[in-house]
């Protein structure tokens, strides 16, 4: 038996059927995910999946179901929610209930979009729900915590935007975690239906940045023909909590899906994202960026499956990592037989700014057709003294300048986006991590 | 300089095998039994045999390394091989008294010839045992040491017995492992400190047994200052049955010490060519290894160098040709223990039909170290759909102050292409040599000069009518 | 006879008809642009008139300046004259886009005859000066790693460079921003002359704006189902394909 107390649990949370009783259509669909996840084995080194991981951080017996949450909180958090100035619609969760919500406008409306919790998606549209909620499996080595996500799963947004719909300002959506030692699943599922187009904005938060907690995500982006979807996650959790955060991304013919992930908190967080280019001229950027400090693992596993001819994917992940944290990086590029003029790009760029910061890279490539171009690179490197010294020679602290070419450096992966708004938003949220850091 | 020499790696000139007979046979399957015979044989001394018995031990405890490699290792059968078969177990220094069938079989490889025109001794080896070693008298008496791994161990063991197993340690993997246990062969060679060894030592190793596994050993010293060239080639007849090659090859460069080991294989479609292959490089000193994969059913070898001591430098280059059912599954290791270490890794594989070509490399770079680079660039280049590629580095970096880079990239020669280059008035051959020649050239010229007329040659022979 | 000559071609892929009895004459000096909507077999014609070995001609034939071109090689046919200018070119890595072209240039030239390096240079200079092409795009490998702008422009220089009687250009505008188009047309554009018969096949008739040419045919289902003047490709952008499908169908029936 391992060593490790990886993805075993106590007795808090035990089974789908909530301590509230409550049994909706969905409880049958929970309690058989509750069984796998006690069924599948916890996660062991040994398996490449888990290469490089300190599983003994893994452990989720110290952590209770959702906590309940007083007005005064709500209302705190409701105040704290600081997203965009321009969206189109906000919801907010803390301790996976929903505490306020934005709506979007009478004109979406009318266009058919759907904005909805995914409790009311799966009351009021279970048929279109069904054939989307998690249908990708997580293949990276969090199958038992994609169940445990599945087993507990009520908070979270499900946006479908109908055929040809084009909705401008961007979506937002908010998950809390208040409280120590509780726990939140927070659930994106977003559809986005044949030449339609959609921006949307996930932030995870945590209410006391020192409070021990356990975030289990799940996202998936459904991308219908020459669709665009710009999907954005602000990871900021406690810099005590667990988090796991397995994505997927469907791309159909033509589409092109945009994702990045910025991660700043956690003392151990995991993401997993998986892109299916499904349809030929189908295109999804990865994008990631990382801000490790003091003993945070940051453990990032990526696939690329060009399933079809013609597709595209290009990764670039950014790491820079301080005091002695640890990045991974590992990621697959596959091309199946038969997908022929594949073009897939996966770059790795890790900035070690500490003597004991620890950065593992594992680029992976496999392909089983010709006639494709891919590459991938993976470097690490440091800050170089000749770029430190010119900004100090110009007046700027040593400080001053390292955060400003950490900003530079994290900066390529953000603008790749194309969205200023944003940018700058995430710009923020990393210039918080630093300051707080120093 | 010499005339180009012709090492002869063509399979057609490889494909053919003598009756055998041979005086020792250790019989069929691996128990200590077995370890015990080749130890009685060879007349061993108990320290030998006890590391080779708990070899055998190490062997048998660890399970195969299928949790990540390929799944065919599950077709070899241990209890099917014959680990020991030889003529005699002196190795004979005058050509006249080599077995007359043995003797055929390396004339038609072109031994001695090799050593007529510019080596500076060559070993040849048949089955488990040397038939054939010389030295030029020169090289000897420079102080230079090329022998047989038993009898270096027994003569000399002042020298080799204190890096013996230490650079690839038993229990390295379960391969080095069972080389530990029934290791015959091979070359053990010390070149003595400030001596520069001018041309080449080579090795050629050869199995004509069916069901036969060949587990040399080889260990080479380079004191402090000196260089030396090794270069081995492997090949083997055409069975029905599968046959394995198992070697540990240990290199040791002290200080300020060069070595250069070049590998051309060519086994038959039916090896399994399982080999471990590690230097350690002292303060300045430099281990290069020059990789040749051209044969074998399955190949898994990571050629790596630890550097121990500042400044020292590893280099890998390597090219894979994966032909049809054949899976080259090679890489490097790259260990930087000192600061201002640099290691390089260049590695082309060619998958062509069905083959697979799959690069691992390792890239370490721990604590508190200053001034560590590694460069690493992996090219494969498919021909024909059914082929596959795979690249799996690993790269870890502790600190600031090193510097770590990996390139790795995939491109096809594709019916299209061909047809896009005809289409500009190329004719087909034309269009191959071109685009094959393309991806090769600038690694080929990293070869010593007479091997990369000859291995130019080859490549084009396996690339002819590959595409269509 | 000087003309590409196309005579009731037929095509197939593995079993599937592709060019169902296509005729089509592409005298020297001319452009002729050939459109049609997806799947109308526009990229299986210029596949199979260039020799591709998936595409079987099943009958007709295909004659350059009066001779039969089907049974010779890919090659051999580039030599006798023709050009192709593909619509996905294809990457060659390792191989420099100079050494492919003086290759090319070598194979069209008698045994034992070497080409001129330095006349070369100079004619290939000259040539990439007028595409706007850099100069250190002669050491990068053919199409590796280029944008799809450069790609095409990268054929058009072939084609400069190669100067063959007949070129059929498949979708060159596919891949194309307004930019790039423009340069890749001009540089067309450049080449057209006396000693030069054009085949343009083209999905949109933006193309045709920058290069226009002198006859246009539309292509449905395998053949030439219309031919007309350039004012056509207009009439085809205004009113669709479907009107001229509609029309076919109204035809077919009738036969019937």
């Amino acid at each position: 038996m391992d060593q490790n107390n990886a993805g075993t649990t106590g007795n808090l949370l035990s089974s789908g059927a909530r301590a509230d009783g409550a049994r909706d259509w969905s409880s049958e669909l929970r309690e058989q995910a509750w069984e796998r996840f006690e069924q599948l084995p916890a996660p062991v080194r040994t398996q490449e999946e888990w290469r490089f991981a300190n599983l003994k951080d893994l452990g989720l017996a110290q952590y209770s179901q959702p906590l309940p949450l007083g007005d005064a909180d709500e209302h705190s958090l409701r105040e704290r929610s600081h997203g965009l100035d321009k969206i189109a619609g906000r919801m907010i969760f803390a301790n996976d209930r929903l505490i306020a919500r934005d709506c979007i406008g009478e004109s979406l409306r009318q266009k058919g979009v759907l904005w909805l919790t995914i409790e009311e998606a799966a009351s009021a549209h279970p048929d279109l729900f069904r054939k989307h909620f998690m249908r990708e499996e997580a293949v990276l080595g969090s199958q038992k915590f994609a169940a445990l996500h599945q087993s507990q799963a009520r908070a979270g947004t499900f946006l479908h935007v109908p055929r040809g719909v084009e909705i401008d300002l961007p979506i937002e959506a908010f998950h809390w975690l208040h409280g120590s030692g509780g726990s939140c699943f927070p659930h994106t599922l977003i559809i986005a239906e044949e030449m339609s187009k959609v921006t949307f904005v996930d932030y995870f938060e945590s209410d006391d940045a020192t409070a021990t907690g356990l975030a289990c995500g799940v996202n998936d982006l459904w991308l219908g023909a020459g669709a665009k979807v710009t999907y954005v996650c602000a990871q900021n959790w406690s810099r005590e909590a667990l988090a796991f955060q397995i994505n997927s991304t469907v791309v159909g013919r033509d589409a092109h899906a945009i994702a990045l992930n910025v991660n700043l908190g956690g003392s151990h967080a995991r993401t997993e994202s998986v892109s299916h280019l499904r349809g030929p001229g189908g295109r999804s950027d990865m994008l990631s960026v990382s801000v490790a400090d003091r003993r945070q693992e940051l453990d990032q596993r990526t696939f690329q499956i060009h399933e079809v001819p013609n597709t595209a994917s290009d990764l670039l992940y950014k790491n820079s990592l301080d005091d002695e944290s640890r990045t991974i990086f590992s990621g697959l590029i596959r091309v199946n037989p038969g997908a022929h003029k594949t073009d897939a790009y996966q770059k790795v760029r890790n900035l070690l700014l500490s003597d004991e910061a620890e950065a593992n890279s594992a680029p992976g490539l496999e392909i089983e057709a010709d006639d494709v171009r891919c590459t991938h690179g993976a470097t690490s490197g440091q800050v170089e003294e000749e770029e430190l010294f010119y900004l100090m020679s110009r007046g700027i602290s040593k400080k001053q300048a390292q955060k400003l070419i950490v900003h530079g450096f994290l900066q390529e992966a953000i603008d790749r986006v194309a969205h200023p708004a944003i940018a700058e938003k995430l710009g923020e949220l990393v210039h918080q991590k630093f300051d707080a850091a120093r | 300089m010499n005339d180009t020499t012709t090492l002869d790696i063509d399979r057609s000139v490889g494909d053919f095998s003598y009756p055998e007979v041979h005086q020792f046979d250790a019989g069929i399957g691996l128990s200590a039994d077995t370890v015990n015979y080749i130890a009685d044989v060879k007349g061993e001394p108990d320290w030998i045999r006890e590391f080779r018995l708990k070899a055998l031990d190490v062997f048998e405890k660890k399970p195969m390394p299928t949790n990540w490699a390929s799944k065919d290792l599950e077709a070899i059968n241990f209890d099917k091989i014959r680990y020991y078969l030889a003529h005699g177990q002196k190795a004979t220094r005058s050509w006249d008294e080599v077995p007359e069938d043995v003797k055929r079989t390396f004339e038609r490889l072109g031994i001695p010839e090799q050593e007529r025109k510019f080596l500076a001794g060559v070993e040849a080896q048949f089955d488990s045992e040397a038939v054939y070693s010389n030295i030029k008298k020169a090289v000897g008496d420079q102080g230079v040491i090329f022998m047989g791994s038993t009898d270096a161990l027994i003569e000399r063991p002042d020298i080799f017995r204190k890096w013996f197993g230490k650079v690839i340690p038993t229990g390295d993997n379960k391969f080095s492992a069972l080389n530990s246990a029934v290791f015959s062969g091979g070359s053990f060679i010390y070149v003595p400190p400030g001596v520069k060894v001018k041309h080449p030592l080579q090795a050629y190793f050869r199995i004509n047994a069916e069901n036969f596994g060949q587990f040399e050993r080889t260990l080479i010293i380079a004191d402090e200052g000196s260089e030396v060239v090794y270069m081995e080639g492997c090949t083997a007849p055409k069975f029905e049955t599968a046959t394995l090659h198992s070697a540990v090859v240990e290199l040791v460069a002290m200080k300020g010490a060069k070595i250069q080991y070049i590998t051309v294989q060519n086994w038959s479609a039916n090896v399994f060519n399982l080999v471990t292959k590690r230097g350690l490089a002292h303060e300045d000193a430099e281990i290069k290894w020059i990789d040749c994969n051209i044969g074998s059913r399955l190949t898994m070898k990571y050629p790596g160098v630890v550097m121990k001591g500042k400044r020292a430098r590893g280099e890998v280059i390597s090219i894979a040709l994966a032909s049809d059912g054949q899976h080259q599954d090679t890489g490097a290791k790259m260990v930087h223990a000192a600061d201002d270490t640099t290691s390089n890794v260049v590695s082309k594989s060619i998958s062509v039909g069905t083959g697979r070509a799959t690069y691992r490399g390792l890239v370490h770079v721990p604590k508190h170290l200053k001034g560590c680079k590694n460069n690493t660039e992996c090219d494969a280049l498919m021909i024909n759909s059914t082929a596959r590629t795979d690249t799996y580095p690993a790269i870890t970096v502790r600190g600031t102050g090193n510097a770590v880079q990996h390139e790795a990239s995939v491109s096809q020669i594709s019916a299209e292409q061909i047809f896009y280059m005809q289409q500009r008035g190329l004719t087909e051959a034309q269009a191959m040599s071109l685009s094959v020649n393309g991806f090769v050239n600038d690694l080929v010229r990293q070869f010593p000069m007479e091997y990369s007329v000859e291995l130019k040659r080859l490549i084009d022979m396996e690339m002819e009518g590959s595409v269509g | 006879m000087s003309s590409l000559e196309i005579k009731n071609l037929h095509v197939s892929i593995g079993e599937k008809e592709i060019i169902r009895g296509l005729s089509l004459v592409v005298p020297k000096g001319e452009v002729h642009a050939i459109m049609g909507p997806n799947g109308s077999g526009k990229s299986t014609l210029s596949k199979a008139i260039g020799g591709h070995p998936d595409y079987t001609i099943t009958s007709g034939e295909v004659l350059l300046d009066g001779v039969s071109i089907l049974d010779q090689a890919p090659d051999e046919r580039a030599r006798t004259g023709l050009f192709l200018a593909f619509q996905y070119p294809m990457e060659i890595p390792g191989v420099s886009n100079a050494n492919f072209l003086r290759a090319a240039l070598q194979a069209r030239l008698p045994d034992g005859e070497e080409l001129e390096a330095v006349d070369f240079y100079e004619q290939l200079y000259a040539k990439m000066d007028e595409l706007e092409m850099p100069r250190a795009f002669t050491a990068r490998s053919v199409n590796e790693g280029f944008s799809g702008g450069e790609k095409k422009r990268n054929e058009i220089l072939q084609m400069a460079m190669l100067q063959p009687k007949y070129a059929i250009l498949d979708e060159t505008d596919s891949g194309l921003d307004i930019d790039a188009l423009r340069i890749v047309s001009n540089g067309v554009n450049a080449l057209r002359g006396p000693n030069l018969g054009v085949l343009l096949i083209t999905h949109y008739q933006r193309l045709l704006d920058y290069i226009v040419p002198d006859y246009v045919h539309v292509m449905v289902a395998g053949r030439i189902v219309q031919s007309g003047g350039k004012e056509l490709a207009l009439e085809l952008e205004e009113r669709g394909y479907e009107f001229i499908r509609e029309g076919i169908e109204e035809r077919e029936t009738a036969t019937v």
